[in-house]
């Protein structure tokens, strides 16, 4: 009697509980859906809520949304979004041993086979296609029991690395509306036979520069469209690159426009619009400009269009924007590089100061603010900066005078070679700073002239591999200078071409014939670093916009053919 | 006539032997594992709070220490181990102390201090884990002396290295795991 009657207690218990349960789902359910009183959602405000999910794992009600993985590992929405592994463009990845298949409707709502069509001897997409399993097409209800159970529509179980997601059933709509809208619809500037591709170019850029920025472009553009006519033409003797290409991105042409824009920088915007409005493209290659590269910047981020690799020395430094890929930070990366060597000094420089000449020039700006964001960030409180508008000279009395008013331990010159007799005049100053910090970017030609007495105490911002060392990758670029002349400057544009033509070239090929915006940027973000002339090192990475992340400090050494001596680590720690 | 204690030891090298030749499935698991001993470079490394730290020095202590190899953008294996580390100290509690988490990046060149410090946040990690990067050379110095030289992330696999205070050798986990299983592993290592 008495074993019945709890027996009931608990069952109402449990009943009593399970009504709850429901109330609260039912309720929770109501809340995300916008049921109620508050009026139907648009398909609109859907999707955008449906892309907060995928990109960020924020549900509709603002709270992060909850999974696990690997069987019994709680994680947050937030740490384990779905873009992170099927990335923004939804066509999935691979990474190390971790295969992760396409999530966008397309693709998801038809079956898979063993093989992509087409492309079954292509040996990337091969290799691709035969680590994910076959399955029948999706619907709405089995996608969504995929997302929260694990399982595809074969019954297979996935890896526990993909999360199981708790999601309502309104939550579950508003993400799977969004994956049917990733990557379904062919951008502008891509058709079955044509890439077409622009490149900018900006007012006052000397002419042997920019021939130096197209030539690797429009060398890798005629060498494609070679072997497109000669697949025209013979197809079975291009097996070869059919192979490595696939069908499709072998038989493709590729073109290239020249938008040149002209006047004030804030007149670009409408220039940009209207060569995009009557010539739409897939991608902007290169460009290059004197100013700073934001006007372009800020139109690629509005057109979602990419932007890869512009010859500049100013580029938008941002952590959150997507479509510019530069080569690196430009004057600002030479700028942080000298903050993270001093930074090493941390105990000889605690207590001392850090005085700080900045020639008002947007270069000499641009050396100033990578220093001081990247000197704040390290906790160190900001230098003594003293600024020099552009028609004032940087003198020896001037320099003393200031040197004696703040006996500073470190003296960072932001300036042209122009200075260089005043900080060569410092060597005759019994207490002048036991470190000059100049950026020998900035020093054109005169770096190699720098007087004798001054090499000592003289430190640089040294942002590219070091010359002595870069004649090893001579070859690289042999092909296409041959027979031209170029200087050092437009010599080094050459090499960053170069690498934008060795990325482009590379990423289409692993492309997998989905040619999307987003795509091209995720599989850039994916692959492997490449060791390419200038730059020691160009390493990607999933929202990673900036390649080649090193800067040397270096000094000048002795005699009068002088090389540079390295002083840190490319990586400055 | 051989005394008890030499063949305790007679027995134990053997396994440990054994366990070098090669390493095995895990019963009934996902991922591999083996018993090895390492020389561990003597480099300076940097943490996330850009504090330099001597890495053998780190590894030498009377802690238990768990290594992984990661980087800050990685999307799909790094998430997962750190997710795993995060779920482990929640689940040792106040135990957590005991146990001191490395992570190390694959990708020096991006993984600054405030990346790193960044990424920890992100994962509510507790005091007890490390986030080091450091030089590239003194990395792939790390990375060869665990014979988990990767010479681009892109290629990196997931890998877990647990030794207990005072033992010579690691044992290595070679894929994916849950807490559960990361923690039975600690235990059979005597780390736990």
């Amino acid at each position: 009697m008495t074993n019945k009657s709890t027996i009931r207690r608990v069952s109402s218990a449990v009943s009593l509980v399970g009504l709850l349960l429901l109330a609260c789902m039912a309720a929770g359910a109501a809340t995300a859906s916008g049921a109620g009183s508050k009026p139907a959602m648009s398909h609109e405000e859907q999707l955008r809520y449906g892309e907060r999910m995928y990109r960020e794992g924020i549900l509709p009600n603002g709270k992060p949304m909850q999974a696990l993985v690997q069987g019994d590992v709680p994680v947050s929405g937030s740490s384990f979004t779905c873009v992170s592994c099927h990335l923004r463009s939804g066509l999935g990845a691979t990474e190390g041993t971790v295969v992760t298949p396409p999530t966008n409707g397309r693709v998801l709502f038809q079956p898979r086979g063993l093989l992509q069509k087409n492309f079954e001897m292509v040996p990337t997409v091969r290799k691709y296609s035969l680590s994910l399993p076959q399955r029948p097409a999706y619907t709405d209800e089995t996608l969504a029991e995929c997302i929260a159970g694990g399982v595809d529509p074969a019954g297979r179980e996935l890896s526990r690395t993909m999360p199981r997601y708790h999601l309502n059933e309104a939550d579950m709509a508003m993400l799977i509306a969004y994956l049917k809208t990733l990557s379904d619809r062919l951008p502008p500037g891509v058709s079955e036979t044509e890439m077409h591709f622009a490149t900018v170019i900006t007012d006052g850029v000397r002419p042997e520069d920019v021939q130096a920025m197209l030539l690797p472009i429009e060398t890798y553009i005629s060498k494609k469209n070679g072997i497109a006519s000669a697949f025209k033409r013979r197809p079975q003797s291009m097996r070869m690159a059919v192979n490595m290409m696939g069908p499709d991105l072998v038989a493709m042409k590729m073109s290239l426009s020249r938008w040149h824009l002209k006047g004030a920088p804030d007149t670009w915007r409408a220039q940009l619009e209207e060569y995009y409005k009557k010539d739409p493209v897939f991608a902007l290659l290169g460009g290059i400009g004197n100013g700073s590269w934001e006007p372009i910047h800020r139109f690629c981020e509005d057109h979602r269009l990419p932007d890869l690799f512009p010859v500049t020395d100013y580029p938008v430094i941002s952590s959150k924007d997507w479509y510019t890929l530069y080569i690196s930070k430009g004057v600002f990366q030479e700028g942080e590089g000298a903050a993270r060597y001093l930074n090493t000094m941390h105990e000889l420089l605690k207590g001392k100061t850090i005085l700080q000449v900045v020639r008002t020039t947007r270069r000499g700006k641009a050396l100033a603010t990578g220093f001081l964001s990247t000197w704040k960030a390290f906790g160190w409180p900001a230098p003594v900066t003293v600024e020099l508008s552009a028609d004032q000279p940087l003198t020896p009395p001037l320099l003393d005078r200031l040197l004696t008013k703040e006996k500073p331990a470190v003296l960072l010159v932001w300036d042209d070679a122009a200075a260089l007799p005043a900080v060569a005049a410092l060597a005759h100053r019994a207490d002048r700073p036991g470190m000059v910090v100049m950026s020998a970017v900035s020093l054109g030609p005169e770096l190699r002239h720098i007087p004798d007495a001054a090499r000592s105490y003289l430190y640089l911002t040294y942002p590219y591999r070091l010359p002595q060392d870069d004649v090893r990758y001579d070859s690289f670029i042999d092909f296409l200078i041959k027979g031209k002349s170029f200087d050092e400057q437009a010599l080094r544009i050459v090499k960053q071409s170069y690498a934008l033509g060795a990325l482009q070239s590379q990423a289409l090929m692993e492309m997998r014939g989905e040619y999307y915006r987003d795509f091209l940027l995720d599989t850039i973000g994916m692959m492997p670093d490449m060791d390419l002339p200038l730059y020691e090192r160009l390493s990607f990475g999933p929202n990673q916009r900036y390649a080649s992340k090193g800067c040397y400090i270096v000094q000048l050494g002795k005699g009068d053919k002088p090389e540079l001596v390295k002083r840190s680590d490319w990586a400055i720690r | 006539m051989l005394s008890a204690r030499f063949l305790r030891r007679l027995l134990v090298a053997s396994l440990v032997l054994i366990s070098v030749a090669g390493p095995v499935q895990a019963a009934g698991k996902n991922y591999q594992r083996s018993i090895v001993k390492y020389t561990m470079p003597d480099v300076v490394l940097v943490n996330q709070n850009g504090t330099k730290v001597r890495f053998r020095r780190l590894i030498e202590t009377d802690k238990t220490v768990v290594v992984d190899f990661i980087y800050g953008t990685c999307t799909t294996i790094c998430p997962v181990l750190s997710a795993g580390f995060a779920n482990l100290q929640r689940k040792l509690g106040a135990d957590s102390r005991k146990i001191h988490l490395i992570s190390i990046s694959i990708d020096p060149e991006h993984d600054t201090p405030q990346v790193m410090n960044e990424y920890l946040k992100n994962f509510r990690a507790r005091p007890g884990w490390d986030f080091l990067s450091g030089s590239r050379e003194d990395i792939d110095r790390v990375m060869k002396a665990f014979d988990a030289y990767f010479p681009t992330k892109m290629s990196h696999r997931p890998l877990d290295f647990i030794k207990a205070p005072s033992s010579s050798v690691w044992v290595r986990l070679d894929g994916l795991m849950g807490t559960g299983d990361l923690m039975s592993e600690m235990k059979k290592a005597g780390a736990l």
